[in-house]
């Protein structure tokens, strides 16, 4: 009898051990960019490979131009327990005065990406959330 | 006047500053809208934050331990509303969900980030799922 644990009914599968390593990014590497040309947040995002790791490289929109937030390391969460098809990522990226959380998904080839901000410093800022699309940039039209 | 760090525009956006982060559109049970599902069956979130799950078993119905969320404040108008984030971590042991929750034209939709830590071979993996108030 299985003794494998789960919490949720899909979650009842055994597939042949899947190394995280193994789950495919493609679909997940290139260059995305805010479907919102007003956007006040990010305007886009590098998704790359190094290491073997999903690295972010993110550009933020400034009152004074674009930020380059750097790269951090993203985990790569698949389409389903048994699945090796990467279907998002989630990362943190630590400014010291705040903390920026990301949770994304694939959805009909965008990149919707959940943002949510948490203000560490005395600013009295409440913590917000934001979700935006992305359309990865390419030159087939 | 103090300046306030950013790293992106909308982190000087004025409504943060003692915003007042209202949940009470998010409080309530919540029924997911696909009685097939396999996956949760139920979500209640209480006056205070707490949040319940109930995942479909197989030998009926489990219920995840209660964790407080956290509420996010949101800019952003979606389809005419403005209505806030919850997330919240749940801890099994065996698996770690982390979620967020919002209300979209009147459904609930939790998003869910499993990570598995049990060695058992499965994929950390996503999954979405809607819900709608119980009367």
């Amino acid at each position: 009898m299985s003794k494998t644990q789960y919490a949720q009914l899909s979650d009842h599968v055994e597939p042949d051990p899947i190394n995280p390593d193994e789950i495919d990014r493609r679909a997940l590497l290139g260059n995305w960019i805010n479907s919102n040309p007003d956007t006040n947040s990010i305007a886009r995002i590098k998704v790359f490979e190094s290491n073997n790791k999903l690295q972010l490289q993110v550009f933020a929109v400034g009152p004074d131009g674009i930020i380059d937030w750097g790269t951090t390391t993203a985990d790569v969460f698949a389409a389903g327990p048994a699945s090796r098809a990467g279907a998002g990522f989630a990362c943190t990226y630590d400014f010291g005065f705040a903390e920026a959380r990301f949770q994304a998904m694939i959805m009909k080839g965008l990149l919707v990406l959940a943002q949510f901000h948490l203000f560490k410093d005395e600013s009295k800022r409440a913590g917000y959330f934001l979700r935006e699309y992305f359309a990865m940039t390419h030159d087939h039209f | 006047m103090t300046q306030l760090e950013f790293k992106q525009k909308s982190h000087l956006h004025p409504e943060l500053i003692d915003a007042n982060v209202n949940a009470d559109k998010l409080v309530g049970r919540w029924i997911n809208t696909n009685w097939e599902t396999r996956g949760i069956a139920e979500c209640t979130v209480g006056p205070d934050l707490n949040v319940t799950i109930v995942g479909v078993g197989e030998d009926g119905p489990i219920t995840w331990p209660a964790v407080k969320a956290t509420p996010f404040a949101n800019l952003e108008e979606e389809a005419g509303q403005r209505t806030m984030a919850l997330t919240a971590t749940f801890d099994l042991g065996f698996m770690r969900a982390d979620t967020h929750m919002r209300i979209n034209k009147g459904v609930f939709v939790i998003v869910l980030f499993v990570t598995f830590l049990d060695g058992s071979g499965r994929a950390n993996y996503l999954n979405r799922e809607f819900f709608y108030r119980q009367a």
